[in-house]
């Protein structure tokens, strides 16, 4: 063999590259690649998640049928459900009841046991939601109550709904023997208010009875003592539809002729008229269709007989000491006379229906969740208590079971951004209110006070360090000793790092009661201080030059800092005696001349005066952003190319001329995009703002008073919203509309830095 | 100044613009004094909380309210603060009254007084003294006490009396005594039946379905009951001894020993002795459990929380940062897109930190959290396990919050490598790995920890996005400790930053907790500034390794 020839393989062989070298090498590049693309995706699936959470919000209710179950040939009064939809019921003309088993499709007739007695013919129903109880009127001037009996057991993941229904005897009411039209009734607890419309001989008569309860020490009162009212003497038509409000305290009810008439219980124990109003005078057919209150008792749905669908709610009206009805909300109108309407027991939804159309409508947010043509005609409906299902009973006595899937009717655009109609308010307006005390509570989960705040809060805090930081910026880059450099900007940085819940607890704790009394003393401040600074600089500049030579030039920082403390101390100090000068107000209490500025805001603006306000945010968020537009300003004002300043000060202009002139306008880009830095770290704040606010969300642009911001907002209400509720998503929206909001500032302000750095390249 | 003349050097006339320069130049210099005020407030607030001030008896002048129940004329107290009194209401002539000096005083003995603080006009003062003999105790209940002691009664029936020179010797034996033995019993009670308890649990739990394992239940709790016993005992001998002292109002208490923490002298002691128990109660600040909700005692589960969910982030987020950054400046083909990626990054750094707390809620404690419940701890459901705030979820979400910080800090370091070396190490025959990690990345090891540290400091001083993860006022046991597996990463935590706002927020005695907030406060600002120097002093001493220009 040649000899060179084996040299040369070994060579070749030891210059190769070792396998598990390359087996590394791949494998890392694999990692990284993929490492790389995991992180970049994770960061972008913050924002996925979050639109994610929030899309539900904007969805319309989903409603599939189930389920058809083909009833007797009876003529029903009314249907009634349980909270689950499973086991809805139906009141037969003598007063058993027919119920429907919704899984085994099962129909079960039940007698009722009315203590006996002979049978009554049954013409009249009503039922009373909250108390799940049924009132059922006969065609000789009697009625009871009913009690459908529910009971609810899970085991083995279902839900088993067994039924027992149980009845009182039969009672007299109003005119004995008359026929009863409608029968309507309300219990208190304490009280229980029945009303009934009867067919006395062709003639309409209305009678109530008012049953009161005697709480005796014996026994849970049973023994009731029932006052007789005849309501007639209060119609002037024909009434046509009565209903009683859960507390049963007022009788409201419809007539032929298309009024509307609310009587309320007084408290002597008679009834009085309080209102009467025609809801569709307006139109060319006024008549009242249909009328039922919606969840909560406070407003009516009101159906016309053309379609026309409007509520009224109880309210204030301004300068009004008694609550009436009044118009809040129209809806669409409907294809013809409206044959069913029924709320539900969960929240302001009701459903409508004329021919064939079905429609699901909510109230606060005025819109319709769901509306679809049936393929039958449906004359009775119901809403299952936990809003899932919807009932209907078509001509043929079959009953469909429907799937409802809307688990956040209360939100939408509307909701988020619209002003709004909410329920016992005097007028449409925007509210943030996201949980209330009672069960009909109406959520009220508009966004603008929040944006208002957020808004708010920048404002002031811009206000104050925008003039600061871009002032700091100026002298440290241009007029600084250089030496000096390197230790005042990382001076600032410091500032940058302090953690906001200091800040806040500081603004809230020392600042605010320090401030709180010396409103003027900072007037004076904010007034003084920078006219003391250019005083002393005007000065300063006339004095001869042997003596200006003392100060080197890029100290007079220095100079300043014993001086302002000084004149800070003196001006703080003489606030007292500068507000018992300007802002002497009179004490309506006692009538002596107060000299406080704290009562004199409110009094000649007529808006509040808060210890922890907007001033101290202001002032405090300041901490946070001033040494972010001060880095990033300084940053872009000590990069403008050095040629453009030496060729300046060459040509023989003085160091603020070419401050002002050359380097400023060179600047001026990064400048913007350190101020929309800045912004968006003081939309985002959120410690000093929960902390150094009282977390009201108003609207009213009064330095005084305080705020709420989406971002407190959401640290304020979140721990405790449940998960995928509304207002959990809701609060997720501010989170996004937050995310949003500082990206696409922070994005604008980042091209304009790198436009800028392209832009020095060329000088 | 007119064209015509020619400018003169020696004349009066400045430069046109320089009064605004020294308006400019009071810019910088109210942000330098923003910044030492707020430090100055912090220190001059925190600092004198650990100083065992002298106590001062206050006599008032006749006929002025003493706030101080039974005490006569005369309370004593140590003082808090002075203010100013403003009366707003003009006099008959308009002028405005003359302002009035409030002193507060901090009494003490709330289980005597009631309250904590009196506040009195200097004008009301007739004279002050400083009490000699007046004894400091700190207990375990009620904040200190202010007396004198009158005598002591042992366990074995014995009385001393507070003139007895054995006295001073006998408290100082019987206080240390109690010292060990509450430690004993912590031990006892905070871990051995805790253990117990935790076995108990675990059976309970298992034993829904079978009814087997009560041969082991009965075992677990015949050794609790022996446990028990002990602990019974030991704080029988707690109560056993009891100090005798009067109330400067005159009312006679009685303490049991095992309720005091430590004593001292205020008025007698000398300045080593004070700065002796400055040392001691700055230790115990650091070191100790909280008391009475947080207003009393230390801060250590606080810390200790801070640095294990600090920790915890660095784990996540470096080896993260690193990588995409590698991956952003070696690997990823350099275009729009890389820049568009980029400047994301940077964008997102600027996201408020609350919107990355409803992120972790939604993402890593009801999703993750809520999924690894259901796959793993079901028989424990309904109460949640991961699905709930804590430690480890926490650490995530701030790692998540601050990837962006450690990114762009890597990135610029491995930016400032000179291209000479990578492509001397390309030329050598390195591949592209070995060039990465024998050149690339020892050169920009100070870029990398700049970006850790400014992490770690906002990670640190961050308080938003915890409340929503897992932070708590008060938690029960620490993320770390003896029991297996020793990282409990589902527990929830105290942290430095929510303790300060739960202390001056939800406190229920916002006035007795602020020595302890500002105290706290002073810790977390010395932590953060100390964590951001360090950051500094790190990327000034890189840039100026690269400007010199090594190679």
């Amino acid at each position: 063999m040649d000899p060179t020839l084996e040299t040369d393989t070994t060579d070749r062989r030891r210059f190769e590259t070792g396998r598990m070298t390359l087996l590394i090498d791949r494998v890392m590049t694999w990692l990284i690649r993929c490492g790389g693309v995991l992180v970049v995706t994770v960061v972008f699936g913050i924002f996925l998640f979050i639109l994610f959470q929030v899309f539900p919000l904007f969805q319309a209710a989903r409603v599939h049928e189930l389920k058809t179950v083909q009833l007797p040939q009876k003529k029903f009064t009314i249907l009634g459900v349980d909270e689950w939809g499973a086991k809805p019921f139906l009141v037969e003309p003598d007063g058993n009841l027919l119920f429907v088993d919704y899984a085994s499709g099962q129909v079960s007739e039940i007698p009722v046991d009315f203590g006996g007695g002979p049978a009554h013919e049954i013409t009249a129903a009503g039922i009373n939601k909250r108390e799940q109880k049924l009132i059922v009127g006969t065609a000789d001037g009697k009625y009871a109550l009913v009690s459908p009996g529910y009971k609810s057991s899970t085991g083995e993941g279902k839900n088993e709904v067994t039924a027992s229904p149980t009845a009182t005897k039969f009672s007299d009411i109003g005119i004995p023997g008359a026929r009863i039209l409608d029968i309507a009734y309300g219990d208190s607890g304490s009280q229980k208010l029945v009303v009934a419309l009867q067919d006395a001989d062709g003639k309409k008569s209305v009678s109530a009875q008012l049953l009161k309860r005697k709480r005796s020490l014996l026994g849970a009162g049973s023994a009731e003592v029932a006052t007789a009212f005849d309501l007639t003497p209060f119609f002037s038509g024909q009434p046509r539809d009565i209903l009683v409000p859960a507390t049963g305290d007022a009788v409201i009810a419809t007539t032929d002729e298309g009024e509307v008439i609310y009587l309320s219980l007084q408290a002597d124990g008679g009834f009085q008229k309080v209102q009467t109003f025609q809801p569709f005078g307006d139109l060319a057919d006024s008549r009242v269709a249909l009328v039922d209150f919606l969840f909560g008792d406070v407003s009516l749905i009101l159906a016309a007989e053309t379609g026309e669908n409007r509520v009224f709610s109880l309210f204030y009206p301004k300068g009004a000491s008694v609550r009436t009805f009044g118009l809040t909300q129209e809806f669409p109108v409907l294809p013809g006379r409206p044959s069913y309407l029924v709320s539900t027991q969960r929240n302001k939804a009701f459903l409508i229906g004329a021919a064939r159309e079905a429609s699901l409508r909510f109230r606060t947010t005025t819109s319709v969740r769901w509306q679809e043509l049936l393929p039958f005609t449906a004359t009775k409906a119901v809403i299952s208590g936990k809003y899932r299902r919807i009932l209907f009973l078509d001509e043929q006595n079959r009953l469909h079971f429907y799937e409802l899937n809307d688990p956040h009717p209360d939100s939408g655009w509307k909701a988020l951004f619209g002003k709004i109609w909410y329920e016992g308010a005097p007028e449409k307006k925007w509210e943030w209110q996201s949980t209330g005390g009672s069960d009909d509570f109406e959520p009220k989960y508009s966004l603008v006070p929040l944006i208002f705040g957020t808004l708010k809060g920048t404002l002031y805090a811009m206000l104050f360090a925008v003039p600061i930081a871009l002032l700091a910026a100026l002298y440290t880059s241009q007029f600084l000793d250089p030496n000096l450099r390197g230790v005042i900007k990382p001076t600032m940085e410091i500032m940058a790092s302090l953690p906001s819940v200091v800040l806040g607890f500081l603004a809230a704790i020392y600042i605010a009661p320090l401030v709180e009394h010396r409103i003027p003393s900072l007037m004076l401040l904010a007034a003084g201080l920078p006219a003391a600074a250019a005083l002393f600089g005007w000065f300063w500049s006339t004095l001869p030059i042997h003596l200006r030579k003392r100060i080197r030039p890029g100290t007079e920082w220095m100079v300043f800092l014993p001086i302002l403390a000084l004149l800070g101390s003196l001006l703080w100090s003489l606030g007292p005696a500068f507000e018992s000068l300007a802002f002497v107000t009179t004490d309506p209490a006692t009538g002596k001349k107060v000299a406080d500025f704290r009562y004199w805001w409110p009094a000649v603006t007529g808006t509040p005066f808060d210890q922890r306000n907007s001033l101290v945010v202001g002032f405090m968020m300041g901490f946070a952003v001033i040494p972010i537009i001060f880095t990033i300003a300084e940053d872009a004002l000590s990069n403008v190319p050095s040629a453009l300043r030496t060729a300046s000060m060459a040509c023989g202009a003085s160091r603020w001329q070419t401050a002002m002139r050359v380097v400023l306008p060179t600047a001026s880009a990064g400048i913007f995009s350190a101020l929309m830095i800045g912004l968006g770290r003081a939309v985002g704040e959120t410690m000093i703002v929960v902390m150094a606010t009282g977390n009201t969300p108003i609207m009213e642009w009064n330095i005084f008073s305080g705020m709420r911001t989406l971002s407190a907002n959401i640290a304020v209400e979140l721990p405790e919203a449940p998960h995928h509720g509304t207002l959990y998503r809701t609060l997720f929206f501010g989170a996004l509309l937050l995310f949003l909001l500082t990206f696409f500032v922070n994005t604008v302000a980042e091209v304009l830095r790198q436009h800028l750095r392209e832009k020095y390249k060329t000088v | 100044m007119s064209a015509a003349k020619a400018p003169s050097l020696t004349k009066t006339h400045a430069a046109p613009g320089e009064p605004l320069v020294w308006l400019t130049a009071m810019g910088l210099a109210l942000g330098l004094l923003m910044v030492a005020g707020l430090l100055g407030v912090i220190v001059a607030n925190g600092v004198p909380v650990f100083w065992p001030a002298p106590l001062v008896e206050v006599t008032l002048k006749p006929g002025v309210q003493n706030p101080v129940p039974g005490g006569g004329e005369t309370f004593v107290g140590r003082l808090v603060q002075q203010r100013v009194k403003r009366t707003p209401v003009l006099d008959a002539a308009g002028r405005p009254q003359a302002d009035q000096s409030e002193l507060q005083y901090f009494i003490g003995n709330k289980d005597g007084y009631g309250s904590n603080f009196v506040f009195i006009n200097r004008a009301d003062i007739a004279k002050t003294r400083t009490p000699k003999d007046i004894l400091v105790i700190e207990r375990m209940e009620y904040g200190p006490a202010f007396g004198f002691p009158q005598r002591l009664a042992t366990s074995d029936g014995k009385t001393l009396s507070a003139s007895d020179p054995a006295f001073p010797g006998a408290l100082r034996a019987l206080v240390a005594e109690g010292n060990a033995r509450r430690r004993a019993l912590e031990t006892i009670e905070k871990r051995d039946i805790g253990r117990i308890n935790a076995e108990m649990n675990e059976l309970k739990i298992r034993g829904r379905d079978s009814s087997a394992p009560t041969k082991a239940m009965t075992a677990l709790e015949a050794r609790y009951e022996t446990l028990a016993s002990e602990a019974r005992a030991l704080r029988l001998l707690q109560t056993a001894a009891t100090l005798t002292y009067q109330l400067p109002n005159g009312a006679v208490k009685e303490l049991p020993i095992g309720n005091i923490l430590g004593y001292y002298q205020p008025n007698q002691i000398g300045i080593f002795r004070k700065l002796g128990l400055f040392l001691h109660n700055i230790w115990n600040f650091l070191s100790q459990d909280p008391r009475e909700a947080n207003t009393e005692g230390g801060v250590f589960p606080a810390i200790f929380g801070t640095f294990v969910m600090t920790m915890l982030m660095s784990l996540a987020v470096v080896p993260f940062g690193v990588i995409a950054a590698i991956y952003l400046r070696e690997y990823a083909r350099q275009g729009f897109f890389v820049r568009a990626v980029r400047i994301a990054i940077n964008n997102l750094a600027g996201v408020p930190s609350i919107v990355f707390g409803v992120f972790g809620l939604g993402f890593f404690v009801y999703f993750l959290g809520g999924s690894i419940d259901k796959t793993f701890f079901g028989d424990y459901l309904p109460t949640p396990t991961f699905g709930t705030g804590g430690i480890l979820w926490a650490a995530l979400t701030l790692a998540l919050m601050t990837v962006p910080v450690v990114i762009v800090a890597t990135e610029e370091a491995i930016a400032a490598v000179p291209r000479g070396m990578k492509e001397g190490s390309l030329a050598c025959g390195a591949s592209k790995w070995q060039t990465i990690q024998r050149i690339i990345l020892p050169a920009s090891l100070p870029g990398i920890l700049t970006g850790l540290v400014l992490a770690m400091a906002r990670g640190a001083g961050e308080v938003a996005p915890l409340m929503l993860v897992g932070v708590v006022k008060l938690a029960p046991s620490l993320p770390i400790d003896g029991e297996f597996p020793f990282l409990h990463p589902e527990r929830k935590f105290m942290h430095l930053g929510f303790h300060i706002y739960d202390l001056g927020f939800q406190s229920p005695d916002s006035e007795a907790a602020k020595p302890m907030v500002f105290a706290t406060t002073l810790l977390l600002i010395l932590l953060v500034v100390a964590l951001n120097l360090f950051a500094i002093v790190i990327r000034e001493r890189l840039r100026k390794k690269y400007a010199t220009g090594a190679f």
